[in-house]
């Protein structure tokens, strides 16, 4: 009936089925969960998501290349470029480890240390450690271990600097660099110990002119003196002769 | 009196330098300062960001404005599968996502705003609508009638909405921290499951789709299953499942799927 119907109004188009049958049951939108069919809960089953194979953990394999440094933050590259003016400017640079120094002592330390011309400057272990890598202070590295401070000044004050920190008891001397050497704590003592420049150089500066001085003397003396001596001069060559 | 205060700050220090560590009651002992490398993070610049003049939900009515109202079909299509409009963010930086399809009534919107514009501080946020005001009319036949005797008269009015629709959108000079926990509570009282989302997590979920889609080790997907029709399953399926490649069944959303 429907085919004959519809002959007219779609000639040659298709063909509408002589019984349509509507579906009933619950709809397609339902507030509950509906039951899934077996053959759909079988589909769901077979395709579902497969992640890719997850690789070893990041830290598992060490890479063959040594990883370059990462992300600097400005910062630490602020640091750093301080820390190179410190050891451009300053002769001595002492590192010094502080155990529990209140603010207080910290204080009278940096007083006493300022009227000798000897700063305080602290700087992460961090910074130290990545900047000594690269500069030929590599061997300070083992220094800075724990909470260190480094005592810096321009002009090598090593007396000073031991009898203030003898004063404070929380600050232990590890080490310093003077003059671009490396010196343990016996070092710097010894360094301490050692008299000024300009002494030692009176002093070998006299001991050069010491024979020229001595002639001198013995010219001005009276000939006689001169030939006295002379005389016994050649009587002990001939005995050991 | 400031003077007097002044002395005494002034004596304790001359004390504390004069006896140096004799002194214990007067003893500062504040940690000496250490270097230290930590650097904080910096707060977020909001120099940028308009506030407009209402910042305020607005009042959605109850029932549209017609003369003549209409009854509507079921149409129970307009809460199945993805929704297409008011996906993505438009003005506001956070908003309630709808994680599943449902219809929002009367009762919900006025809960939603009222909830929001009580709790949020309008001098520093602002909350806009992302759903239109109820205009789908819901049918109800009297208590107590039998089936037949025609369609029931409009009882009330709804707004369908599907699964990844924003309800309400959130933004202005504030973190996500700030606003959360009022979207969280309006969300949890909704119809439907709804997520408090971000428009970088909104981006990230929709990321986390997309790579799953691409880095499945599975041969087999539903959708080349049910395209090319392999054992006849279409005949078990709905055509809605060609279009939703199993990821939706009626209004409810299946995570993980692919």
């Amino acid at each position: 009936m429907a085919a004959t119907l519809c002959g007219k109004l779609l000639p040659k188009k298709g063909w509408l089925p002589l019984t349509q049958s509507i579906r009933h049951g619950s709809k397609a939108v339902t507030r509950h969960r509906k039951p899934m069919h077996f053959l759909k809960q079988k589909l769901m089953a077979v395709t579902e998501y497969i992640p890719p194979k997850r690789g070893p953990p990041p830290g598992a394999y060490r890479p063959q290349t040594p990883v370059s440094q990462e992300q600097e933050s400005p910062f630490t590259r602020m640091l750093k470029r301080d820390l190179a003016a410190v050891f451009q400017d300053c002769k001595m640079v002492a590192v010094v480890q502080n155990n529990g120094s209140t603010s207080e002592d910290m204080l009278m330390l940096k007083n006493r240390l300022h009227k000798h011309g000897i700063k305080v400057k602290f700087f992460p272990n961090e910074v130290k450690r990545s900047f000594i890598r690269g500069s030929i202070y590599s061997n300070m590295a083992p220094l800075f271990i724990g909470p260190t401070v480094l005592l810096v000044s321009e002009e090598p004050k090593a007396k000073e600097m031991l009898s203030t920190l003898r004063v404070s008891p929380q600050m232990v001397l590890l080490g310093a660099c003077i003059d671009g050497t490396l010196l343990s704590v016996q070092g710097v003592a010894n360094y301490a110990r050692l008299s000024k420049l300009a002494v030692v150089q009176g002093e070998l500066a006299g001991g050069l002119s010491a024979p020229a001085s001595l002639t001198a003397n013995l010219m001005r003396r009276h000939p006689a003196h001169l030939t006295a001596l002379l005389r016994q001069y050649v009587e002990q060559q001939g005995k050991e002769a | 009196m400031m003077i007097s205060l002044i002395k005494t700050v002034v004596g304790s220090v001359a004390a504390l330098g004069a006896h140096g560590q004799q002194h214990g009651l007067l003893h500062s002992h504040f940690r000496v300062l250490t270097a230290g490398l930590k650097t904080l993070e910096i707060p977020p610049d909001y120099s940028d960001v308009v506030l407009p003049e209402k910042p305020k939900l607005k009042f959605l009515n109850k029932v549209p404005n017609f003369k003549k109202a209409r009854k509507e079909m079921k149409k129970l299509w307009d809460i199945q599968g993805p929704a297409k409009a008011a996906n993505t963010f438009t003005s506001g930086q956070y908003a309630i996502v709808a994680m599943g399809g449902g219809y929002l009534k009367w009762g919900h919107l006025e809960m939603i705003r009222l909830t929001i514009s009580r709790k949020m501080d309008s001098r520093t946020t602002f909350a806009r609508w992302r759903i239109n005001a109820p205009y789908k009319p819901i049918t109800r036949k009297g208590l107590g009638q039998r089936m037949g005797g025609g369609k029931g008269a409009i009882d009330h009015y709804v707004t369908p909405v599907r699964f990844g629709r924003l309800i309400v959108e959130v933004g202005g000079k504030v973190e996500l921290g700030e606003v959360e926990h009022i979207l969280i509570e309006v969300a949890k009282k909704l119809p439907f499951p709804a997520k408090v989302m971000s428009r970088e997590s909104l981006e990230v979920f929709q990321k986390t789709q997309a790579d799953m889609e691409a880095n499945n080790q599975n041969p087999w997907t539903f959708k080349r299953i049910v395209e090319g029709n392999m054992l006849g399953i279409r005949k078990v399926l709905s055509p809605f499942d060609l279009k939703n490649h199993g990821r939706f069944t009626g209004k409810f959303y299946n995570p993980g799927r692919v």
